[in-house]
């Protein structure tokens, strides 16, 4: 498994799939960088603070800032992830590579972790480097949160979505070309993504009706498909430790619109997408297991 | 270890579109050479990706060795060049080897050793060190044959294995086979160069949409009709009715008349037993007057034998 896995990080460094998503990065962090400036302008620079409402302001900014940044990484690492694995069987099985290796005495339960396991650490790896970036850029231009625990929990959320859509890309693999399962991964996640945005949208403009029901279940449905926003909101929920903070501002803030703090999904759907990872991967590894080569 | 090298019996794969292999059961001795032969599309590749574990059977049973196909067991003893493969393009010849080394469990210092004696042995030398994406479909087709020797296999399981190859690298890959065979490797070897299972094998089977047509030794077929062929002038037809009469063979016009320069200047071709009887054969043709240009003894090809069998079937292996 560990010699897969190996081969696998040399796959992705070679190919350059990590080192051009880490210059393009670079370059996001940069442009971050400009952007955390110009909106963190409004309040005094250091770390002193001489009054509450400067404090409220700079937290206020930091969430901004924070959310903006974290929205794009959640992209960044998401397609990384998909683009990394979308191809991880059928590719290999259509271009003859698998043929070469697997009569190898290696079990196929171990080539198929063997592959997860070096998507998964790379990926998690480098949402790792993203997530530290984005807190220290943050941190020179605004207030960013301290608590050591949130911080840790929204990074296991942020970075939950690198094993989510690794395994539901190698599962589609089993089943789809190459071609064919990246369209749909990257459907799959699309719809997931408009269902987080019709719930932030509909949420704000249609309060109490019954149309706003209809929409709580449709994007519900996609949530369940695609729990990828859902994980997003809640990291970004536990980032600023909302449940603490009830009451201390105003959520309906234009600062804070962003960040739809009304819908962060609950413990058991956090649950329920460890489990839906779970059987992504085992049905996937059923697959694998039986797949003709 | 059992004596069989492989072992199938009834090996099916049935496939949506009516291919594959139906009940397809041959024995190969260890140490043997068997030649797999057939058209495109006969489910050739389907029976060796069974044999090697890539695909599973709809039905039947295999064994390598005794060990189950597809076992771990039976896996560690073999190697395998695919017809379709590619190797991993981001690495270099030499990295796809050690990557082949680690997966068969070959210690460090016995793949440092072996690696660069492989890589000379199929000719790819120095251009280990560049990455696979340089390489040519010889190249890659050399680098499969490395990665398939690499753990000294028991059975190699080699599908069209110079397809790709110059005719110097065809002569060197046969040169390598024949040195494994002297090795007492068992050979699987599914070509549709058949010059190549003439030279090597030992016992050959013709499969044909999916089922066994015909098997048997190589050289009993190569051997079946030992036939003479004789460029004779100053021929009549008499003199062939004379020559059958007086030696009860069946002496015959060869198809080949429009070879004769002219009416009179034919071959002639007959099944001889032995070279004594071309001599008195000669001596009864010059006593009739007959001309005696030319001798020449006409083995059947496999590709004949291969045409024979094939020709006169449908697209479905059935005899029209």
């Amino acid at each position: 498994m560990r010699i897969i896995m190996g081969m696998t990080w040399k796959e992705l460094l070679r190919k350059r799939v990590m080192v051009l998503t880490l210059i393009m990065t670079a370059v996001f962090l940069i442009g971050f960088w400009f952007i955390a400036g110009t909106i963190g302008q409004n309040t005094s620079h250091g770390s002193s603070i001489s009054s509450g409402e400067e404090l409220l302001i700079r937290f206020a900014n930091g969430v901004f800032i924070l959310t903006f940044g974290f929205f794009f990484g959640a992209f960044v690492i998401a397609f990384l992830a998909i683009f990394s694995s979308f191809s991880a069987i059928s590719g290999e099985a259509e271009q003859g590579v698998m043929q070469a290796l697997l009569p190898r005495p290696i079990p196929r339960w171990k080539w198929y972790t063997g592959r997860w396991l070096g998507y998964v650490t790379l990926g998690i790896g480098y949402a790792l480097i993203l997530f530290i970036s984005i807190l220290l850029i943050t941190q020179a231009h605004a207030a960013i949160p301290r608590d050591g625990l949130a911080l840790f929990k929204s990074f296991l959320l942020f970075s939950s979505i690198v094993p989510l859509l690794i395994t539901i890309s190698m599962l589609g693999s089993g089943f789809f070309s190459a071609l064919g399962n990246g369209v749909f991964m990257t459907m799959l996640y699309g719809a997931g993504w408009l269902g987080g945005m019709i719930d932030k949208v509909s949420s704000s403009l249609l309060s109490g009706t019954e149309a706003l029901k209809t929409l709580n279940n449709m994007t519900g449905i996609m949530s369940l498909l695609m729990p990828v926003d859902g994980l997003q909101r809640r990291m970004t929920a536990e980032l600023f430790s909302i449940n603490e903070m009830n009451g201390m501002f105003n959520a309906s803030n234009n600062l804070f619109e962003l960040v739809n703090f009304n819908s962060v999904p609950s413990n058991t759907f956090i649950i329920y997408a460890i489990f839906y990872t779970l059987l992504a991967f085992l049905i996937g590894l059923y697959r694998f297991q039986r797949k003709d080569l | 270890m059992s004596t069989a090298a492989i072992e199938a019996k009834s090996l099916t794969k049935e496939y949506d579109n009516g291919r594959g292999c139906r009940d397809v059961s041959i024995t190969v001795g260890k140490g043997e050479a068997f030649g797999f032969l057939g058209p495109n599309g006969a489910g050739k590749s389907t029976f060796v990706k069974m044999l090697v574990g890539l695909i599973h059977p709809s039905s039947g049973t295999g064994t390598l060795f005794g060990h189950k196909i597809g076992s771990l067991e039976a896996k560690s003893l073999i190697g395998y060049l695919p017809e379709l493969y590619r190797y991993q393009e981001w690495l270099t010849g030499e990295e796809v080897v050690r990557l082949h080394a680690r997966l068969c469990g070959m210690q460090c210092s016995v793949a440092d050793q072996r690696i660069p004696q492989l890589l000379d042995e199929v000719g790819i030398g120095k251009r280990g060190r560049d990455r696979v994406k340089h390489y040519s479909k010889g190249m890659q087709q050399r680098l499969g044959l490395a990665c398939a020797l690499l753990n000294e296999p028991a059975i190699m399981f080699l599908d069209e294995p110079s397809s790709a190859l110059d005719p110097i690298g065809r002569q060197e890959v046969r040169r390598i086979l024949q040195k494994l065979k002297e090795k007492g490797v068992t050979i699987f070897l599914n070509s549709h160069l058949l010059e190549d299972v003439e030279v090597l094998c030992d016992r050959m089977a013709l499969l044909n949409n999916g089922v066994i047509l015909r098997h048997g030794k190589v050289s009993e077929v190569l051997n079946k009709r030992m036939s003479w062929r004789f460029k004779v002038g100053g021929y009549a037809p008499i003199l062939l009715s004379w020559l059958n009469d007086q030696t009860g063979l069946q002496i015959r016009v060869s198809s080949h008349t429009e070879e004769s320069i002219d009416s009179s200047t034919v071959w002639l071709e007959a099944e001889l037993e032995s070279e004594e009887q071309v001599g008195w054969l000669n001596t009864l043709m010059v006593e009739q007057g007959m001309t005696l240009y030319e001798v020449s003894r006409q083995q059947e090809r496999l590709e004949e034998w291969f045409m024979n069998a094939v020709s006169g079937l449908n697209h479905r292996g059935e005899q029209e």
